[in-house]
């Protein structure tokens, strides 16, 4: 565990946030009862300062009786630990009220220190304390490996990363066996959906590595699927059983004959394919195999006939791509280049030279300064960035935004990497050799340089390297195309969507809330045109040609309005259950979310191929506020049934379009709570 | 566990009673060794009583004939010396504290204390300097005192004039604050402002100055500078104001002996100017605004409304204020300064504190909370900020620097 906690003393910050927090919790304590609301805001906001600092959970746990004893908790539940519900805690630390956040916080802290034996608390046990801890921890898995979704970030802001560092503290605190298995239920959910960025994913397994490695942690009986996770990572072969380092493995290699290098080939090839995770020896086994036969290249990246015929075909590009881009520190490229060998997108005439010239691609000084600054000098930002092109390209679905206000732009990313990938590669060349993209909105060219703010107001670091060069570029050619639409009635994503994404966008456009007001308007014709036009019965058996962007009304679990999100539809089609759903990307890191009111995105094991998600037509139908569609395609709009659109509209009545009925229907309509028609 | 107890209580020492409510005070008090009671309205008799807060009624209207009413209720009670709080009980001290002292000088004295007009001449006549200054009982007295002020300055016509500055007789600090430029801007004036004092404008560097009296002497100096009037202030000062400390000192002593203060609390106002002459302003015999005490606590650790009662109570001694406070200046753990939000858009929806705020070193804490409202209203005299952030650092021009850096974010958007 040295790796993780920075110790207190070395950080002058924390330093001075410990002596402001003390300051405060003096002053509180020395106050009578009535005097103490005077010291609660210092207290508060130093906590949070506190909290903020690497090691502030730490000094905070240590700092738990005292505060306790100040009177930080007096007048609420929390000055009662025996009666907190570990499930209500969840709640407290999602509240978008910081101090509920922070009171929370610092009391499963308390918790923490009352479990480990350093704080004797009067009204609850040591067991007790561990076993409320182990049960926020359970239910709070996803807190520990993926940045925060669309609502916590409206929500909670800045909060929702301290949220996280307080869940990865009290799991290297308390231990992580008692929630092994749902750990690892999380791990192989987020990994199915083949996030580009696995890095939190990484952590997680090798935390947990270390511990079973400790002959003092009984992780219990064997967990399912564990074994897999770790052994992707960290001993994947008999050339990397015991972690070696990568000198070693590589003297074993050269010592080894055809057949034990082909053993080693499929058996990194198998783990990475089977999680989606690349072990750094595995990207040392491509350097070496390089000058061995194509034969052994192909099978360690374990190629379908298509990505073999592909290689075979581009294999100076290929060797060329490796040799640059595939080093330990950026083995997961190795998956990218895997997969977009597989599909065959070097075909297409302009991706094969466009990949020779980002080979030989001279980055901008400020490029190069921001790569470096993201993820390090070795290897170099040119080896990043193509490392990210490659993931991109053979991971389209595997984009997110961060913790990052910029859906739209990390959706035109996945769309051009799946749909257009010579585009993507143009955009990368003009982001990272010129600093600046120009897109031309209705034969006007938009600047990126010139157009000043984009929808994020600072620049993100937590990105891929692709979506760290170019997103800042889209995100504000993305605003001046909306600013340019000021003045014109309506939303501006009818005239903003196709010139952004590209031509396939459909040109028509449907929208069911009236901008004015934010009211529904016009839901029955709006649900009608989505269904003749992108609904297999209806619009003639016609598969989606092109992924269309499409607007979402965001809502959580509870089915309460969040906020307007950018997706992707990308295909329609029947489930092995034959039910009908739709398939999408969500440029959300975590596509699994529950939208509430029974709404729950499937991310797996219903048809989906890796990145998507789906819901069932209607339930996806009743979040959906905006779509695009070709004007000339007519389907059939009567033949859609008035029960089907009652049913998506009921689902709409229940959640983000509650309060948005306009009042003259809402008297006209029964109760929206009952599934009645309307 | 919380502490319920109160502080214990010293029955050798004297036993003060507080005009006015202020739960700071309070809550200062109740952890000191004096024995206290706080004079304040009906209102804050529930929060007393439940809280266990020695505590009698009165309403502080003007000045009556029952005013001896509660003076002799303290006396009966025991209490050695009243405090005042807030301007509005400063001639209720005054006239508690000639009763309980002994001492009719008292009264006179407040009184003096809490008109502006009359203090300025008292000054005056003290040797003090003070800048120009008149009553006015109408607008045309403004725009004649405007005009006069501006031929003064032998400004030709057409020439920008200088402002004057028109301040209500009683009122603290910059209630009812305005600048006057033109004559135009006299129309916008209420007529039931009047009457008004009104001052020439004094082209220099303001500060404000804290000090504790016992037995006609200083026992602690602080000098709080602002970094803009009416928004932000620091303690202790940069040394660049530092180092006017012993001229600044001169005059207050020069202040004391002016107004014959013999024991407790200044809190006047000064302008240096270019060329390192002081102006009196103004002084108040009560605690500023702006929670100067609050960062005086965060600088130097002492609490300032317990050196409020060391310094009124008769039965304190030399040794023990001398004790009390720390050395100036070289004593203070830092600096401590505060930034008063006001709303800089007409239309606010949400509190957002900028995160180059929040991030600073030096931000500790603030006390804004969500708009209640979404239309700004309109400022037309200084008026009330929305609540303050409060910083602490090592460092003075740092400390100044980010103060004045305040003034150009939006906390509320």
């Amino acid at each position: 565990m040295t790796a993780i906690d920075s110790d207190p003393g070395d950080d002058a910050t924390l330093t001075k946030r410990l002596a402001a927090l003390d300051d405060a919790t003096r002053a509180m304590a020395e106050s009578r009862d009535f005097g103490k609301q005077l010291k609660l805001r210092r207290v508060l906001d130093s906590l949070r300062r506190t909290l903020q600092q690497p090691g502030g959970c730490a000094a905070v746990q240590s700092r738990a009786e005292a505060l306790e004893e100040a009177g930080l908790f007096m007048g609420t539940d929390w000055a009662s630990p025996e009666i907190l519900v570990p499930a209500l805690g969840a709640a407290g630390l999602r509240s978008g009220d910081a101090d509920t956040v922070l009171l929370e916080a610092t009391s499963e802290l308390r918790m923490l220190a009352i479990a480990t034996g350093e704080y004797a608390h009067p009204a609850i046990s040591a067991e007790d304390a561990h076993q409320f801890v182990t049960q926020v921890l359970a239910t709070n898995l996803t807190m520990l490996f993926t940045p925060p979704s669309e609502a916590e970030r409206t929500k909670q802001g800045r909060l929702a990363q301290l949220i996280r560092d307080l869940f990865r503290h009290l799991g290297e605190r308390i231990g992580y066996e008692s929630v092994l298995d749902r750990l690892v239920d999380e791990l192989w959910r987020i990994l199915r959906q083949r996030p580009i960025q696995v890095e939190p994913v990484q952590k997680m397994i090798t935390q947990i590595a270390i511990y079973r490695s400790d002959p003092d942690v009984d992780l219990g009986s064997a967990v399912q699927g564990l074994d897999r996770l770790i052994t992707s990572l960290f001993g994947t072969t008999e050339a990397s059983r015991e972690d070696p380092g990568i000198d070693v493995f590589r003297s074993r290699l050269e010592a080894m004959d055809a057949s034990a290098l082909q053993f080693e080939a499929t058996g990194f090839a198998r783990a990475m394919h089977d999680t989606g995770l690349v072990s750094p020896y595995h990207a040392e086994l491509l350097r070496f195999l390089l000058e061995g036969s194509d034969y052994l290249l192909a099978e360690a990246l374990g190629l379908s006939n298509t990505g073999r015929d592909c290689m075979l075909r581009y294999h100076d590009l290929v060797h060329r791509l490796i040799e640059e881009a595939i080093h330990p520190q950026t083995a997961q490229a190795v998956y990218g280049l895997a997969l977009m060998l597989d599909r065959g997108i070097l075909y297409q005439p302009p991706v094969a030279p466009s990949l020779w010239r980002q080979l030989a691609l001279p980055l901008s000084p400020y490029a190069r300064e921001r790569l470096t600054l993201a993820y390090g000098p070795t290897p170099g930002p040119e080896a990043r960035l193509l490392a990210g092109v490659l993931s991109m390209l053979g991971l389209p679905l595997g984009v997110g935004q961060g913790d990052n206000p910029t859906c739209q732009s990390a959706r035109a990313l996945s769309m051009w990497a799946y749909n257009d990938p010579d585009y993507l590669l143009q955009m990368v060349v003009w982001a990272a050799r010129d600093d600046e993209i120009i897109m031309h909105f209705e034969g006007q060219a938009i600047s990126s340089r010139e157009s000043v703010s984009g929808v994020a107001t600072t620049l993100p670091t937590d990105l891929d390297p692709v979506s760290l060069l170019v997103v800042p570029h889209l995100d504000r050619i993305y605003a001046e195309m909306g600013r340019r639409c000021v003045g014109r009635p309506g939303d501006p994503h009818r005239w903003v969507n196709p010139e952004f994404h590209g031509w396939w966008t459909g040109r028509g456009f449907h929208i069911d809330v009236d901008v004015e007001t934010g009211n529904l308007i016009d839901v029955d014709d709006f649900m009608r045109h989505f269904y003749a036009n992108y609904h297999p019965a209806y619009n003639g058996d016609q598969p989606l040609t092109h992924p269309q962007p499409a607007g979402i009304a965001a809502t959580d679990s509870a089915a309460r309005y969040i906020g307007w999100h950018a997706i992707t539809i990308l295909r329609v089609g029947l489930d092995p259950q034959d039910v009908m759903r739709v398939y999408f990307y969500n440029p959300n890191n975590d596509s699994g979310q529950d939208w509430g009111d029974g709404v729950v995105v499937s991310t797996a094991g219903q048809g989906e191929r890796f990145g998507e998600g789906s819901l069932p037509f209607e339930q996806f139908a009743s979040r959906l506020y905006i779509y695009h569609v070709d004007p000339v395609e007519r389907g059939d709009v009567d033949q859609v049934s008035a029960e089907e659109i009652e049913q998506v509209i009921g689902y709409i009545h229940r959640s983000w379009g509650a309060d948005r009925v306009p009042v003259g229907e809402l008297q006209a309509s029964p109760e929206p709570a009952d599934r009645s028609p309307v | 566990m919380p502490s319920t107890e109160p502080a214990d209580r010293n029955p050798d020492k004297g036993y003060v009673a507080l005009l006015g409510w202020s739960l700071n005070a309070v809550e200062a008090l109740d952890r000191f060794d004096r024995r206290y009671v706080v004079v304040a309205p009906e209102w804050a008799e529930e929060y007393c009583k439940n809280n266990e807060i020695p505590y009698i009624p009165w309403n502080f209207e003007r000045l009556n004939d029952r005013s001896m009413e509660i003076a002799e209720t303290l006396q009966e009670e025991g209490v050695d010396v009243a405090i005042p709080l807030y301007e509005e009980t400063v001639e209720w001290a005054g006239a508690i504290n000639s009763v309980l002292l002994d001492n009719p000088r008292l009264l006179g004295q407040a009184m003096l204390l809490r008109d502006k007009a009359l203090m300025k001449r008292r000054a005056q006549l003290g040797g003090i300097r003070v800048g120009i200054f008149e009553e006015a009982h109408d607008k045309g007295d403004v725009i004649r005192f405007l005009k006069r002020v501006n031929q003064t300055l032998l400004k030709l016509d057409g020439d920008p004039n200088d402002p004057i500055h028109l301040k209500a007789f009683d009122k603290a600090g910059s209630l009812g604050h305005r600048v006057i430029r033109t004559p135009d801007e006299v129309d916008g004036i209420p007529d039931e402002e009047f009457p008004v004092l009104m001052e020439s404008h004094l082209d220099g560097w303001e500060f404000a100055v804290e000090a504790w009296v016992h037995n006609g002497k200083i026992k602690f100096l602080n000098i709080s500078e602002y970094v803009r009037l009416g928004y932000s202030v620091f303690v202790p000062a940069t040394p660049e104001l530092e180092k006017y400390r012993p001229a600044i000192t001169q005059q207050i002593e020069k202040l004391i002996k002016a107004f014959d203060i013999d024991f407790g609390f200044v809190h006047p106002e000064y302008f240096v100017t270019s060329d390192g002459e002081m102006y009196f302003g103004e002084v108040a015999y009560r605690p500023p605004g702006f929670k100067v005490f609050e960062l005086l606590e965060r600088a130097y650790g002492f609490n300032a409304y317990q050196a409020l009662v060391l310094a009124f109570d008769p039965k304190t001694t030399e040794e023990e204020i001398d004790a009390f406070f720390p050395r100036e200046v070289v004593d203070a753990r830092g600096y401590a300064g505060c930034f008063g939000v006001y709303p800089r858009r007409r239309v606010v929806s949400e509190l957002a504190i900028p995160e180059e705020t929040e991030d600073h070193d030096y931000f500790e804490s603030h006390e804004l909370s969500a708009p209640l409202e979404e239309t700004v209203t309109k400022r037309t005299a200084f008026g009330t900020h929305w609540g303050l952030v409060y910083f602490f650092g090592d460092e003075p021009y740092q400390m100044r620097d980010l103060l004045k850096r305040q003034e150009d974010l939006d906390f509320y958007v």
